[in-house]
């Protein structure tokens, strides 16, 4: 089964920009990079793609100087180097843009750019705020970076906070940028607008290492694809010649079904009406505004949109953890808008929160407690004062074995689990409740390509029962292809509802970023419910 | 860092209404004498006296943002004021052998080298230690609360100290024999320090690299990590900060009134968590910080001057709790703080 593409490249006269020789990095009992060796020439962009777990962030950090490898040497340019910390790596032209931004969000685009390297007057004191802009400004100009040096961090776009992170680096002087999962928080179009900035600095000399989960994204920007399975280097493609066939399988080490199949819904009643929802947020700005839409049974309904435009408020108010302040939810015919969680819970709800370990999981709970919660107070778990404990544990016993969750053993405690085998826990304990509305947020964040196929399947196989799903993801093929209808939020409102097997990517980027294409039906919008 | 918002302005501007109010509220059924005696109460000795009463608050208030903006939340701002406070009148005791003139500035100095050293404790418990900055801050408090009666009883055999002598007031050439408004000019060393830090700080925050930091440490300090600012030194400097401006701040209290008082509640008597609040209401801008003391030492010597009005059966604890009360409702009034996303969490660089 194992590929064999090790890239047979004819030695050249100059060394590449990056050689990782035969590195090792070895954990107290755990090898997370087994001798690896990666070349990536200057002036490339070289996608590192792998599961979660593969060893990709261990291997970059290594290269950025925060780890030692155990073994192996780093050559930049064909010399070997050591670094102590990324101060040192930042010396020899490495960047790193991390995927959680290093921004400070009080702060102005420009302060940000120059902080720790700080353009300086009157002595080296007082921080020259005017060439601090004026270098920003040169330097977005030179790449194509369109930013604004004077705006506050909290007032731009996710998209423009990543360019600013790119500039911190190349104010740096950084001639190789490492981008780790640089597209998980964009919107199409800016993945794209990215896509354009690596192709642009690329041509200006730079060499680009693309850490990324996203196949087709590394097929598409990259010009040469490293592949790692559980530390190890299983090979090297041409991103010209490779199929995200052959990517999977050398991920996964087996055929992974990339396409879901989806037998054709058989809707049913109506199970949860949201009527004109209207939400406001922990500061009390209005999140969700006058949201409508119904889930019926035997139908998978999708919310895509970027995070942060009322999603999470929504799905808090329909499961309970947020009171609307106007509008109604009615779910199985009854009104349950001011229901506490606990009676919804009762009458079938079950809910797979997008913060696992914030809402789903204590994680200094062992899976066996982790598993009552939220029927703690039901049988057969409880007889309304004490806990049988037997009975909770054949039940966690039988969620443990019937979604695969690894290591099985329901006395480790919740932290002890990777994020991918959390969810199939959550989804387990979730699904397994006989529910009759099954709200997913998020179910697949941070979980690798098995576990998503896994979940995915889990999920029609509900909706073949007959139960209704609620599905939120900002993954747009997630949404697609699973959904049978798909509402688009954008700044608090499902701005249409459309078919997701009509509608095309571009479209959805378009509505995700709250315009409305001509082409579209903009009677999407009007009949938002499709129910009654 | 931006100006202090509208509404914070209006906060204040509720609270200079609140002065009116209370004299008002006193007036109610005093008649036409009453009227004549508050209004008596100010004059331009009266705002000097205010002024005096700010620096302790105001350099407290003052530290506690350079603490707090780095990330670590010092409580135990009161307890180093009385280490200042204490400290101050000890060393000059101490020295009093010789004369006055230049040992009440060493006095002063070493008073300031004190309360740094209880804040570099507390930041070496706080920053190396994770300890709980809100437990550590309360302990700094305590334990200065226990301290400085107790070594006063072994100096002095009783809680508070004699009298050591006082700055003596300096007057601005020219500026203080200015009409009315003259008597400002002439104060003691700590209260034209307090002119100079006020601005001094605004500036160090606002303009230089190194507040640029501090805000950075506060707000985001993996941030400043990878940017290579190494944040354990920032909020080193922070804290160290809050040390030496508390020390000021009780110093210049103690040697205006040349004793420290160690009984009850000592001579600080809640001026630094008065110091918190202040610095909260001018949310984290030394000069909203400085006006926010300002009132509140206003109403302090307001009340004072109130009980000093004989022939009036007003209760001086009623009178005494008006700053209090100001502070409650000028914090209901202020409107939102927002607090550095970071403060009083520990940093770990090597995550």
């Amino acid at each position: 089964m194992e590929p064999d593409e090790q890239d047979e490249r004819a030695t050249t006269g100059t060394p590449p920009a990056v050689h990782l020789d035969g590195i090792t990095k070895r954990f107290p009992g755990v090898i997370a990079n087994d001798d690896v060796d990666l070349e990536v020439e200057r002036g490339t962009i070289h996608a590192l793609v792998g599961e979660n777990g593969a060893g990709k962030t261990t291997l970059m950090n290594v290269l950025y100087g925060l780890y030692e490898p155990t073994e192996g040497t780093v050559r930049i340019d064909g010399e070997p180097q050591t670094f102590d910390d990324p101060g040192d790596a930042m010396d020899v032209g490495i960047g790193m843009i991390h995927q959680h931004f290093m921004l400070v969000d009080t702060m102005t685009v420009a302060e940000n750019v120059v902080l720790g390297d700080e353009p300086t007057k009157w002595g080296g004191i007082v921080t020259d705020r005017e060439r601090a802009n004026r270098e920003t400004q040169a330097l977005a100009d030179r790449y194509g970076l369109e930013v604004e040096p004077t705006e506050l961090i909290e007032e731009i776009s996710v998209g423009e906070q990543q360019r600013v992170e790119i500039l911190k680096t190349l104010y740096r002087g950084a001639d190789i940028l490492i981008l780790d999962e640089p597209t998980a928080v964009l919107t199409p179009q800016e993945v794209q607008s990215l896509f354009g900035i690596l192709r642009e600095l690329i041509a200006e000399g730079k060499t680009i290492i693309f850490i990324t989960h996203k196949l087709g994204e590394a097929l598409e920007v990259a010009d040469e694809i490293s592949v790692l399975r559980k530390g190890k280097l299983v090979g090297t493609v041409d991103a010209e010649t490779a199929t995200r066939e052959e990517l999977a399988r050398m991920m996964v080490g087996r055929d992974v079904l990339l396409e879901v199949d989806k037998p054709a819904a058989s809707r049913g009643d109506l199970v949860l009406d949201v009527e004109a929802v209207t939400i406001e947020d922990d500061r009390g700005v209005v999140a969700a505004d006058s949201v409508s839409f119904g889930v019926h049974q035997g139908e998978v309904f999708g919310i895509a949109g970027v995070d942060g435009n009322g999603q999470s408020e929504l799905i808090e108010a329909i499961t309970g953890l947020r009171k609307p302040t106007d509008g109604t939810i009615t779910f199985d015919g009854r009104d349950i808008t001011t229901d506490s969680r606990r009676s919804r819970v009762s009458a079938g709800m079950a809910y797979v929160a997008e913060d696992r370990q914030k809402r789903s999981l204590v994680m200094e709970y062992e899976l066996q407690r982790n598993g009552l919660l939220g029927r703690q107070h039901l049988r057969p778990f409880s007889d309304g004062r004490l806990i049988d404990w037997g009975a909770t544990g054949e039940y966690v016993d039988d969620i443990i074995e019937e979604y695969d969750v690894r290591p099985a053993d329901p006395t480790a405690k919740a932290h002890s689990f990777s994020g991918g085998n959390q969810q199939k826990f959550i989804v387990g304990r979730e699904f397994e409740r006989d529910p009759s509305l099954v709200i997913a947020s998020q179910p697949t964040r941070g979980v690798d390509i098995g576990s998503i196929e896994f979940i995915h399947n889990r999920l029609l196989e509900l909706r073949s029962d007959g139960k209704a799903v609620l599905l939120v993801s900002s993954k747009l093929d997630e949404v697609t292809q699973l959904s049978d209808r798909l509402g688009v939020m954008h700044d608090g409102e499902i701005i249409a509802v459309v078919d997701p097997d009509e509608v095309t990517e571009e479209e959805l980027g378009l509505l995700m970023a709250g315009e409305r294409p001509d082409n579209l039906d903009v009677d999407g919008a009007r009949v938002r419910r499709s129910s009654v | 860092m931006k100006a202090p918002s509208v509404t914070r302005r209006q906060g204040l501007l509720i609270g200079g209404i609140l002065f009116g109010l209370i004299t008002l509220g006193l007036l109610i059924d005093g008649g036409g004498q009453l009227i004549g005696d508050v209004a008596g109460v100010f004059s331009v000795s009266y705002l000097a006296s205010a002024i005096r009463l700010t620096v302790p608050i105001a350099f407290a208030a003052m530290g506690g943002i350079f603490a707090e903006k780095t990330g670590v939340i010092n409580i135990g701002l009161e307890g180093l004021l009385i280490i200042g406070a204490f400290g101050a009148v000890a060393s000059l005791y101490a020295l009093s052998a010789t004369p006055i003139g230049a040992n009440i500035w060493l006095a002063f100095v070493l008073a300031i080298v004190a309360s740094t050293i209880v804040a570099l404790l507390f930041a070496i418990v706080c920053i190396e230690f994770k300890a709980d900055q809100i437990i550590a801050g309360l302990a700094v408090w305590l334990i200065a609360l226990g301290f400085a009666p107790f070594a006063s009883i072994i100096i002095w055999r009783r809680t508070s100290s004699p009298s050591v002598g006082t700055f003596s007031t300096i007057s601005i050439p020219g500026l203080s024999a200015l009409p009315s408004i003259g008597p400002l000019f002439e104060a003691t060393p700590p209260v034209f320090l307090l002119a100079l830090a006020v601005p001094f700080s605004w500036y160090l925050l606002n303009r230089t690299t190194f507040g640029m930091w501090i805000e950075a440490s506060g707000e985001d300090p993996k941030s400043l990590d990878t940017a290579g600012v190494d944040v354990r030194k920032v909020r080193y400097a922070g804290v160290l900060l809050s040390g030496v401006y508390c020390g000021i701040g009780g110093a210049g209290l103690a040697l205006n009134t040349g004793q420290f008082v160690g009984s009850g509640d000592t001579m600080i008597d809640g001026r630094g968590w008065i110091g918190l609040t202040a610095y909260l209401i001018g949310n984290y801008n030394p000069v909203g910080a400085f006006l926010a003391s300002f009132l509140f030492a206003g109403l302090e010597a307001l009340q004072l001057q109130l009980q000093q009005i004989a022939g009036y059966d007003v209760s001086s604890t009623l009178v005494g709790i008006i700053p209090y009360v100001a502070v409650l409702i000028v914090l209901t009034f202020v409107g939102r703080t927002r607090m550095p996303s970071a403060a009083g969490e520990h940093y770990d660089s090597d995550e």
